[in-house]
């Protein structure tokens, strides 16, 4: 019983006159707990098949010895744990990670705003350029991110071909080949996929401001800028949260585009967790599913402390409410 | 919120899809373990995981073959054909899960022959066609005495030339010496503007690419019986090939040029040279946009050149009762008309005797067809070699930008760690 009062709470809090609204929830909607559980049953089923299974069998894999080949061997204790930990590379790769995930949510963000601003504006052909918006989106990622190699090519590449006709450069840039450039071109292509999520989300959330705010601050006389800063911004806070979360833990996980864009590289010089992670289990010298399996674990671990560090700065039950 | 929950909605859907099918994919293999397992129970259906060699003719010769292993031997074949990109990640997969396929194509053998997973040609392999097998792939295929790696197919490796860039460079014949090489190359560059030499270091195959130069600089990965990786001979190589990118004679950015690339460089007429193999020579047949020739590979003091031989593996997993299967697949696929048919329409070399005949009528094929037979090849046999090549592909291009010799013996210090 105390298992459906919680589930209903949120909801009953929020309706105003809250002692009645439950009273009529608890007549109408309350259930047994059988009944309760046939229907929960199929969520419940696919929650523990496809998240709470794999899970485990994850963190045994990461405590298991396996062999080049993938046969098992026996147990490895937390073996696998200190070998990536003390990994050489390791430190590079956080230090993409960071770079990674950091540039392309600020980036996207910023841009995401300014993107969604223009498209809640009624001009003509808005219809056509929201859904030319969502192509990026809707576009698998592999395809895209093939895409953007040949754009980036050093020989055969538009981008090269055009900077090259414009006489900006003398000699082609390889895009992907170059450190120097290597990470600012797949950020490119993670800002370009990540941008229509979170152009929509904003949308939403403008379209979620109520108009009325906005006349009585203009007929008090307050500049654009003002509108902006003092009403938009704040009232956009819970889609820049939503925003903001969603998009570090898709960046974060992001595989396809840095594992087609660096294919070419050798070493870890360019990869994050995910891509190292595949790179342990099937490219690299070790091999070893173990290895790889430990760095999952550690993975989900890391993803689930930033998030919860960056909902408990933000102060989220503040913002949701 | 709505969004959220879509978001997670998409990513349930997706997982789902992705469990189903990999459920799938394993049920086969489950159904087989259970159909075989009681003792002195034959399989009646085995399973082949393949490599695919190419999109037209990988999947049709073995839907082809599976059709003719059934009505000839009464087995079912299931058929699985996997692209080279996904092949160790599934097979590595099915091992963990202890479902691996009967028949597993790849390109090593040696770390399963190792765990004891396989069988060996005295229990699958009828002594006729171990027989007919050539004696260079017997050599590689043997681990530990016993032979476990049957070649499917093999390729050698050659010097591709573009003849209009030679023309235009005012060169008359294909190098015989690594200082020719240099030479051409450099009036390639200077005439055109485009690569000379097109060397992929990348990791899709740098092993590859580096076993040509320093098998024809009398080098080799290991010698007698000890690996040999940072040899003086191999640190030469290595500096020469430094040496080419230093002067621009290749194109930009060697170490990170796969081998893919580089055909595509030569394909498009902006390369010179680059070391190929029959397949390429398919490639550019079909497109018939580059004059080219093909040549053997130059050795660096000038003595007759060596070939890197490539060969990949049917091996065969022991599993309890198909063992009678297994050996009716490799009576069939070692049969005259199968396996020629099926190197023929992909465009590889034969493994056999009898395929050196037959290819002969071929005059396209005689460049590498006469080198086959002493063809060189990476130390397949050795388990190790399976860890010290994805090393290799993944450091050797430092060199490129570090000192070679520095790069050859860290290599050479992890082979010897994992021996």
């Amino acid at each position: 019983m105390t298992t459906t009062d919680d589930v209903q709470a949120p909801s009953a809090r929020t309706t105003p006159g809250g002692p009645r609204a439950r009273r009529r929830t608890a007549g109408v909607g309350r259930v047994s707990a059988p009944v309760a559980l046939l229907w929960l049953a199929p969520a419940i089923a696919l929650i523990v098949g496809v998240v709470f299974y794999p899970a485990v069998m994850l963190f045994r894999a990461s405590r298991s010895e396996y062999s080049i080949t993938g046969l098992y061997q026996g147990s490895a204790g937390w073996d696998n744990y200190s070998k990536v930990l003390a990994y050489p590379d390791l430190p590079v790769v956080l230090k993409n990670t960071v770079v990674w995930v950091v540039a392309v949510v600020a980036i996207t963000i910023v841009l995401s705003l300014a993107l969604a601003q223009l498209l809640v504006k009624d001009f003509p052909g808005r219809r056509f350029v929201r859904w030319a918006v969502i192509v990026p989106w809707a576009a698998s990622l592999v395809i895209t991110s093939q895409l953007f190699v040949l754009l980036y090519d050093s020989n055969y590449g538009l981008i090269n071909h055009v900077l090259t006709g414009l006489h900006l450069i003398d000699e082609p840039i390889s895009f992907l080949g170059d450190d120097r450039f290597t990470m600012a071109s797949m950020i490119v292509v993670g800002v370009f996929v990540s941008l229509p999520f979170t152009i929509f989300v904003f949308i939403a959330g403008l379209a979620a401001i109520p108009t009325d705010v906005m006349e009585a601050a203009e007929v008090d006389g307050a500049s654009p800028w003002q509108r902006w800063r003092q009403i938009t911004f704040p009232l956009l806070r819970p889609a820049m949260l939503i925003a903001t979360v969603l998009n570090t833990i898709y960046v974060f996980n992001s595989f396809p585009i840095i594992y087609t864009l660096n294919d070419r590289n050798p070493g870890f010089t360019h990869d994050t967790l995910i891509t190292f992670m595949y790179k342990l289990a099937f490219k690299s010298q070790e091999k070893d599913v173990g290895m790889s399996a430990a760095t999952g674990v550690l993975n989900v671990a890391i993803i689930l402390l930033v998030v919860l560090v960056y909902l408990k700065v933000v102060n989220w039950r503040e913002e949701t409410r | 919120m709505s969004s959220t929950r879509r978001h997670i909605m998409l990513a349930a859907t997706a997982v789902t899809g992705a469990m189903v099918l990999s459920a799938c994919g394993g049920g086969t293999g489950a159904g087989q373990a259970a159909g075989g397992s009681g003792d002195g129970e034959k399989a009646t259906s085995i399973t082949l995981m393949a490599a695919e060699y190419s999109k037209d003719n990988t999947k049709a010769f073995w839907d082809a073959f599976a059709k003719e292993y059934k009505s000839k031997y009464g087995y079912t074949l299931n058929v699985n054909v996997v692209s080279w990109d996904n092949i160790d990640q599934q097979s590595s997969t099915m091992i963990q899960n202890n479902q691996p396929p009967d028949i597993l194509n790849l390109n090593a053998y040696a770390s399963y022959a190792k765990d004891g997973l396989l069988y060996d040609a005295d229990a699958v392999l009828p002594s006729e066609v171990k027989s007919d097998i050539l004696p260079t792939f017997v050599q590689y295929g043997t681990y530990d005495g016993k032979f476990y790696g049957f070649p499917d197919l093999s390729s050698a490796r050659a010097l591709f030339y573009n003849k209009t860039l030679f023309d235009k460079a005012g060169i008359s014949a294909p190098p015989t010496t690594w200082a020719e090489l240099e030479a051409d190359a450099k009036k390639v560059k200077d005439a055109t503007g485009d690569a000379g030499y097109a060397m992929p270091l990348g990791p899709e195959e740098a092993q590859g690419e580096f076993s040509m130069w320093l098998f024809n600089n009398g080098g080799d990965w290991k010698s007698d019986g000890s690996w040999s990786i940072n040899s003086d001979k191999n640190v030469e190589t290595l500096t020469f090939l430094k040496k080419l990118a230093d002067e621009e004679l290749t194109q930009s950015n060697p170490a990170r040029t796969n081998r893919a690339d580089a055909f595509d460089l030569f394909k498009s007429g902006k390369a010179g040279m680059v070391v190929g193999f029959s397949p390429l020579a398919a490639a550019l047949d079909a497109d018939k946009t580059v004059d080219y020739g093909v040549a053997p590979f130059p050795s660096n003091d000038g003595s007759e050149s060596k070939t890197f031989g490539v060969t990949d593996y049917l091996m065969a997993f022991k599993k309890s009762g198909n063992q009678d299967a297994v050996k009716a697949f490799y009576e069939l696929y070692y049969d005259k008309d199968q396996i020629n048919a099926f190197i023929e329409k992909e465009g590889f070399l034969p493994v056999t005797t009898s395929g050196l005949e037959y290819f002969q009528k071929d005059d396209a094929l005689k460049v590498y067809l006469d080198t086959l037979p002493n063809a060189r090849l990476t130390p397949t046999d050795d388990p190790t070699w399976d860890k010290v090549k994805l090393a290799v592909q993944q450091n050797l291009g430092a060199a490129m930008t570090e000192d070679p010799k520095s790069v050859l013996d860290k290599l050479q210090q992890s082979a010897e760690a994992e021996s």
